[in-house]
Order: structure tokens, then sequence, then C-alpha cells
């Protein structure tokens, strides 16, 4: 059932996702991103091979961050060779700075989970990423070595899926189900977290903002004029010798 | 006493203890956690530290952080009302972010640790860089300089330490030169301009810079002009790190130097794109070289004195510290290991148990490896699990066996005891490889590490051989003990040393001496008397992107993917297997 429902929204969302990936600037600016994301979430399930105690895990661990880590690749270089092939808009994607990288496994730290919750994070995040990915394979029909890398990484995404589901069954019997709904419900509720936190920082950037504009002005006065008086060059450092050890200041 | 030193919240953070005035453990949180540059606060390298030494953080008799953080916050919040209204943007994402956490340091503190507030103790950022560069080297009297991008205000400091026959001990620094005027800062714009990642990637613009000519020297004086009293100011107009988080350098800066690399294409030194890149890389590198050359021999002049300890993440450009060596009229420079922000936490705690505690002074043992330690048992059982080829050898054994690889021209994963400190693998967490072919730098580039095949590699060489392949100055072996040096190969070893020669005839050459590691230094011997050269290619055990490895199963998940042929961990060793095909593995889905 959740799959169907995520499927139907999928379809009602897909003019939007058709419209993001219908712009080149946004297309390039998503793929980078996508290339930060799958690298990160690679190094977490590589932390995930080096810290587990079981052998097979360890394995199927280890591929699974291989394919992340080669997807992230794949994503890169496509958007690198669009960049090539088009010139952007001037400040567009990025200011000659790295975009910055992407969250991983969804924050999650793999050092303090036990198998089984991992194991059912994957399956879900896998499950809910390979939906995501065959909609934009079908948005991006009109590039296709772009869709060919879709159509790539949604092959190994049936691994992934499937490999965790199994392993979950065989680590956790008789509460694997439990643990695949657990899953849902964490992640529902990082979404919501994560939207409720942007929501806050919208929230303090403008009061921080209004305040910068209000009450700042008379001080910034002063700061520039005190920066006017400071000599260039050194400046001597008498007071070092006298400062308290518990001083922060 | 027990005194623990902490640096956090910035990039890098790490935990170091110190007790009776000798450090008996340090680790960057990044080894642990195994997130590159980790900045959280380091709650796994304190807890790791404090295991170390069979300690509970009630033992403590200290807690030292590495700045002064409302200092910090004030320096933060009086350059946003210097760039006012430029600074728009950027107020409400700095005051968010050190009022987050970052001023809270005293109370973070106390908080994980439960010790009591009256324990957690501050020093002035560039005062624990100058210990961590003044107490740790094997020298009674020294000028210290310290450089990064930025402490609390200061971006540069100068002055002198003692150590006293009574014991005591003095650091007195007595001037500073105060942000937004860095050299750091400097560097890390054009390492940004550049399209590589600031405080992470600045020894790229290094290693680019070999390939370049400094053309753009002049336009960098603009940029970084030197004031009648001898220090240097950066003109504003070309920069925005002062006034935003998300761009270092302005529009000025690009119509001065043209548009900025793509980070995402290659950088390719034939091109004249790649050329124009590389000259601007030589030219910063040049100009910084340039200023603190002029700092250091003004130093020299002033104290007199014949040992300068140089500290700050500027201290990793090697080159400029073998400049400094050569030009300044210091006979000998001293680079701690870890001379960047986690090496700070080693010099709050040496500087707490010195100075606020005036406790006796205490030799610093001269080696870099305060961190975990590696279990040959974890390697065998994973490879073991795996069906990999191992081998259990003593050491004379594996030596000769190792050597027998290395002079085939396979590539050695080394993992031996603990951990390095700083970013330097010296010889305990290390990939080796003969240093003859150039091709296998190129190999190296590509198989092993993944990255840019403009990077050069470095050589290690037991100290008594490194006079007769490297010209070394008066003072340079000593220097190169922590691979803080890049001095040139001697014209007539260059071929047979062509994956570690750089492109402009220099290395960054690593001497060692054998009560530093002596199974390395054996095993150097041993590959000499294979191929009558007892050197080996030293690069660190880590892939590109990730921190270096700590532990032995660490190591063994990266020798499986990538093209390590034989790994090594105390007595075990793992030949690389041809790979199982994928298919088996992925039967179990």
């Amino acid at each position: 059932m959740p799959a169907a429902r995520s499927a139907r929204a999928g379809r009602l969302f897909r003019p939007v996702h058709r419209w993001v990936w219908g712009d080149l600037d946004r297309r390039v600016r998503k793929l980078l991103v996508f290339g930060e994301v799958e690298t990160d979430g690679g190094r977490d399930i590589l932390r995930a091979a080096e810290v587990t105690p079981d052998p097979l895990l360890r394995r199927l661990y280890l591929e699974h961050a291989l394919d992340e880590l080669r997807h992230g690749h794949m994503f890169r270089e496509r958007g690198a060779a669009i960049l090539r092939a088009r010139a952007l808009k001037a400040g567009g994607i990025f200011d000659g700075n790295p975009l910055p990288g992407g969250h991983g496994l969804d924050d999650l730290h793999v050092e303090n989970e036990p198998d089984h919750r991992l194991l059912a994070f994957l399956h879900v995040a896998e499950k809910a990423a390979a939906g995501r990915f065959a909609i934009y394979r079908d948005v991006v029909d009109d590039d296709p070595e772009t869709r060919a890398i879709f159509e790539e990484i949604l092959r190994d995404e049936v691994f992934h899926m499937n490999y965790s589901y199994t392993q979950l069954t065989r680590v956790a019997p008789d509460s694997y189900k439990r643990h695949v709904w657990r899953a849902r419900a964490s992640r529902l509720w990082k979404r919501y977290v994560r939207a409720m936190a942007a929501l806050a920082a919208l929230i303090g950037n403008t009061i921080l903002t209004v305040i910068y504009f209000i009450v700042l002005p008379l001080f910034a006065w002063l700061a520039k004029r005190g920066e006017r008086r400071e000599a260039q060059g050194w400046s001597a450092m008498t007071g070092v010798r006298d400062e308290s050890p518990t001083s922060q200041y | 006493m027990k005194i623990l030193g902490i640096s956090a919240h910035y990039h890098d953070s790490a935990a170091a203890l110190v007790v009776d005035g000798v450090p008996i453990a340090a680790v960057q949180e990044e080894r642990l956690s195994r997130r590159k540059n980790d900045a959280s606060f380091p709650l796994g390298a304190i807890e790791w530290c404090l295991d170390r030494a069979g300690l509970e953080p009630a033992d403590l008799d200290a807690v030292v952080f590495y700045e002064r953080s409302m200092l910090k916050f004030d320096r933060t919040l009086t350059s946003t009302l210097r760039a006012f209204p430029r600074s728009w943007r950027s107020f409400p994402s700095a005051i968010k972010n050190m009022l987050g956490e970052k001023v809270w340091a005293r109370g973070i503190i106390a908080s994980y640790l439960g010790v009591p507030r009256d324990r957690i103790l501050f020093t002035a950022h560039h005062a624990a860089h100058a210990a961590a560069a003044f107490l740790t080297a094997p020298t009674k009297r020294a000028a210290i300089l310290t450089a990064d991008g930025v402490g609390e205000w200061a971006t540069l400091t100068v002055g002198h330490g003692e150590r006293t026959a009574d014991g005591r001990t003095a650091i007195t620094l007595l001037r500073e030169i105060k942000y937004p005027h860095s050299l750091g800062m400097l560097y890390s714009t054009v390492t940004a301009y550049l399209g590589f990642a600031v405080n992470e990637d600045e020894y790229k613009v290094m290693g680019l810079a070999a390939y370049g000519r400094p053309a753009y020297a002049d336009q960098v004086r603009k940029v970084v002009r030197r004031t009648a009293d001898g220090a240097f100011t950066l003109d504003l107009d070309y920069f925005d790190f002062h006034t935003t988080a998300k761009r270092s350098y302005s529009s000025r800066f690009l119509d001065l130097f043209g548009p900025a690399r793509n980070p995402y294409e290659p950088i390719d030194v034939g091109t004249p794109e790649g050329r124009r890149f590389a000259d601007i890389a030589a030219s910063v590198q040049a100009v910084l070289e340039e200023i603190l050359v002029d700092i250091a021999r003004s130093l020299r002049r002033e104290t007199g004195l014949a040992d300068l300890c140089i500290g700050g993440g500027v201290a990793l450009n090697s080159v400029a510290n073998a400049r400094i060596l050569n030009e300044s009229g210091f006979d000998r420079v001293f680079v701690p290991p870890a001379p960047g922000d986690a090496g700070c936490s080693l010099g709050a705690a040496l500087y707490a148990d010195r100075i606020y505690f005036r406790q006796p002074d205490r030799d610093v043992p001269d080696h870099p490896f305060w961190g975990p330690v590696i279990d040959p048992g974890e390697l065998a059982r994973a490879a073991t699990e795996d069906g990999q080829s191992l081998e259990e050898l003593d050491d004379p054994a594996l030596l000769e066996r190792v050597a027998d690889d290395l002079a085939a021209g396979r590539v050695v994963g080394w993992l031996d005891g603990a951990c390095e400190f700083g970013p330097r693998a010296l010889g305990h967490r290390s990939i080796l490889a003969a240093p003859q072919p150039a091709a296998m730098r190129d190999r190296l580039n590509r198989d092993i590490k993944f990255r840019e095949e403009f990077r050069p590699f470095a050589p290690v060489v037991p100290i008594e051989y490194a006079h007769r392949l490297f010209d070394l100055p008066p003072g340079g072996a000593s220097l190169a003990r922590f691979m803080s040096g890049v001095f040139p190969v001697r014209p007539e070893w260059r071929e047979r040393l062509a994956a570690v020669t750089h492109v402009d005839g220099t290395a960054r050459v690593q001497t060692l001496e054998r009560a530093m590691a002596p199974r390395l230094y054996d095993l150097l011997e041993a590959y000499g008397r294979r191929t009558g050269l007892p050197v080996l290619l030293n690069t660190s055990f880590n892939l590109a992107g990730e921190p270096i490895v700590a532990r032995a199963v660490e190591g063994y998940l990266t020798f499986r993917r990538c093209g390590i042929d034989v790994l090594v961990a105390g007595n075990a060793v793992v030949t690389k297997r041809v790979a199982a095909p994928a298919a088996s593995i992925k039967e179990y889905a």
C-alpha cells in the first residue's frame, strides 16, 4: 500500500519534476547534488561495513557502498559533462566553491545502529529512492545519457532493496515487519523535523535580518570608526601574559 | 597533573591527554568517526584518550579548550558590523553558528564530561599553536612563528620560547597581525578560486604551483600589500570572506585573475587554461613564501636565536618551510606533526601544564604516534571470513616478504602500531610502493588514491641515506622528520626516484630514524638490499575524500576497494585474491 501511495504521489508531482529537470541549470545542480548525496551515503554504508560484526553483512554493505560511490561518480561526471557542453549563466550554479555535501544516510549515525535497524532503514530508503529515480528517468527522456544513468542505478537499487530485506528477515526473523514500519515512521518523523527546522531557520533569519537593519547601523558606524583608527600591520601583544586561564575573553 | 586538551567546532576537532607533563594520547575525531575533517565536539576522541590512560573525566585536573570562544564571537560580530551593509546575508548564519554552539564551549564541556566548570580553562588560539610547536620541539630556546586562517583575532604571531635550567617554561608572543589580514585566508581564497575545498585542499594548490610560473605575482602583490613595519595587509576590495561565508573572493578578484575554475572540471596543465591556474597557484605560493621568509628573517635578527618553531595551518606548506630554513638565517626549523587546529588540542594541554600550572619542563617524545593502536587479529578475522589469503609471519620473514613484494612493483598497505597524530602518514598508516617508475605515481593516483594526476607523492628514506639522494641544507634532515620540508632530489637520482620526484625536481621527503619507526626502517633496508636504493614511496592510507584509516578493519575495507595488492597489519599479511565475481555476493539479495 505505501508503495502504491508513493507511486500515485509521484505521478501527481510528475509535471513538477518535469519542470525542474527541464531547465539545464537546475538539471546540472540536481545531478551534482545527487553526486554528493550518493557519495556521502556510500561512505556511511562503508562505515556500516567497518563496524558490523556479521561477515556476510560486511560483504554486502561493501558491495552496496561501492555501488553508491559509483553512482556518485556517475552523477558528478554527467553534471560536469553538461556543464562542459553549455556555458552557464553568470553566477548560476556555484561561485568557484563546490556544492555543499549531501546528508548521506539521512543523518543516520551508523556506528550506533544495530544491523536490523540499519537494514530496515536501507530497505525503506532504497525503495523510496527507486521510486524517485524512476520518475526522474521518465522526465529526462530528452537526454539519453542522463536517462541511461538512472536506468543503471535503478538496476542496482533492486539489489539494494532485495538484499536489505532478505538480510533483515535473517537477522530479525521474528520482528522484521515491525522494523520496516519503524523505519518508515522514522523517515516520516525526520522529514517533519527537517521541514520544521527549515521553517525555524526561515523565521530566525527573518528576525535576525530585521535586527540587522534596525538595531545594528549605529554599532556598525562605531565599528567602522574603530577600524579606521586601527593601525595597519603589527599589533603588540601586551596583554597575553596576564590573561586569566578561565577567561573566554 | 592530568590535563585534557580539546580543539573543536571549526574544522578537524581533536583531543589530547597530557599526564605529568608528557603526552599520553592524542587523536583527531575524524579518525574515529570516519568523517573527513570532522568538526563536531570530539567526544569519541576524548573517550578514547581517557580510556587509553584508564582515567575518568573526574580524574582530570583541567580540561583546556584551544581558543577563547567569546573573543572569537567578538571578532565575528565586529567583522560583520564593519562590513555593514554588505554582510546582511551572512549575519543570520554567523550569529546562529556562534550562538548555536561555539560560544558555549564551557557549558558543552561541562555537560559532556561532568567536570566542574572551574576546571575548564582556555588558551588563546595562537598560544596553543605556539605551544604545540615549541613545547614538542627538541630545543631549549627558539623563536616562534604561528600563522593560520584566523584564531580569535590573530592570524599571524611572532615571539619566542624558553625552557630554563630550573625547569620553568616561558612562551612570549610579541606581536600579531589581526583578521582580516591573513596569509591563511589569502591562500584559502586562491584554493576556492581554483575550485578546491577550503580548509582541506590547500595542499593541492601547493602541488599545482610546481607546474606554473609566478606570472601573476604582481597581481598577488596588489591583493596582499606589505606595510612599512614589515607586516602585510589584504586589500579587502578583492575579497568577500569577511562579508559572506558563500564566496571568498570578490568580482574585482575575478577581474584581476580571470574566471574561476569550475570545480567539476579536471585540471589539465597542458591547456592554456590549466597553465593559467598553475601560474596563479605558483604566484600565490611565491608571494606567501616571500612574506614568510621576510618575517622570519626579521624575527631571526630581533631574537638572535638559532632555532625557529613554526605552528598553525600555514606550517603545512612544506615548500615555504624549506625556503624559511634556507633563507631566513635560522639554523634549525621545527614544525610539529600536527601544526594545524587538531594539534592545538595538544598545544593547549601543554600550555596549561607548563604556563598556567607552572609544572617543570619535560621532554616530549619526538614522534607523532599518539593514536589508536592496530589490532592485527581484526585483520586476520576479516580476511579469513572473506576467504582472502592470510599469512601470519614473524618480523624478519614478514619484512623480507614485503620487501620482495615492493621490489616486484606491488603496492603495500602498511598498518603498524599507533596511528599518527596530524595529517601526514609517517610510517604507521601508509601506502608504500617502489619509488622508481613514474608509472607508479600515475597508478597510485588513478587506481588507488583516486585523485588528480598532478598530485605528487612523498618518499621515505633512512636518515643516513638522505643526503646522498636529496639536496638537504643544514637542518633539512630535521625539518624532514615529519615531512615538513620540500627539497630538491639530486639530479643523478631523479630518474631512479621518478615516482616521488615532483615536476620541479623536488620531493617532500621524510627522513626516518630507526628509533621512530623501527619496522619501517628495517623494511627500507630490506628493500634497499634488493634494489640498491633504500627509499619507498610513502603516502597516507586513505582514499580521496576519506580520513586516514585508524583500525585494521578500516584498512582492510580500503584495501578491498582499491588497487592495493598486499595489506600488512602487525604480523598479518593479506594478499589480494582476484575479486570474487560480484554476482556471487548479489546472490544474497
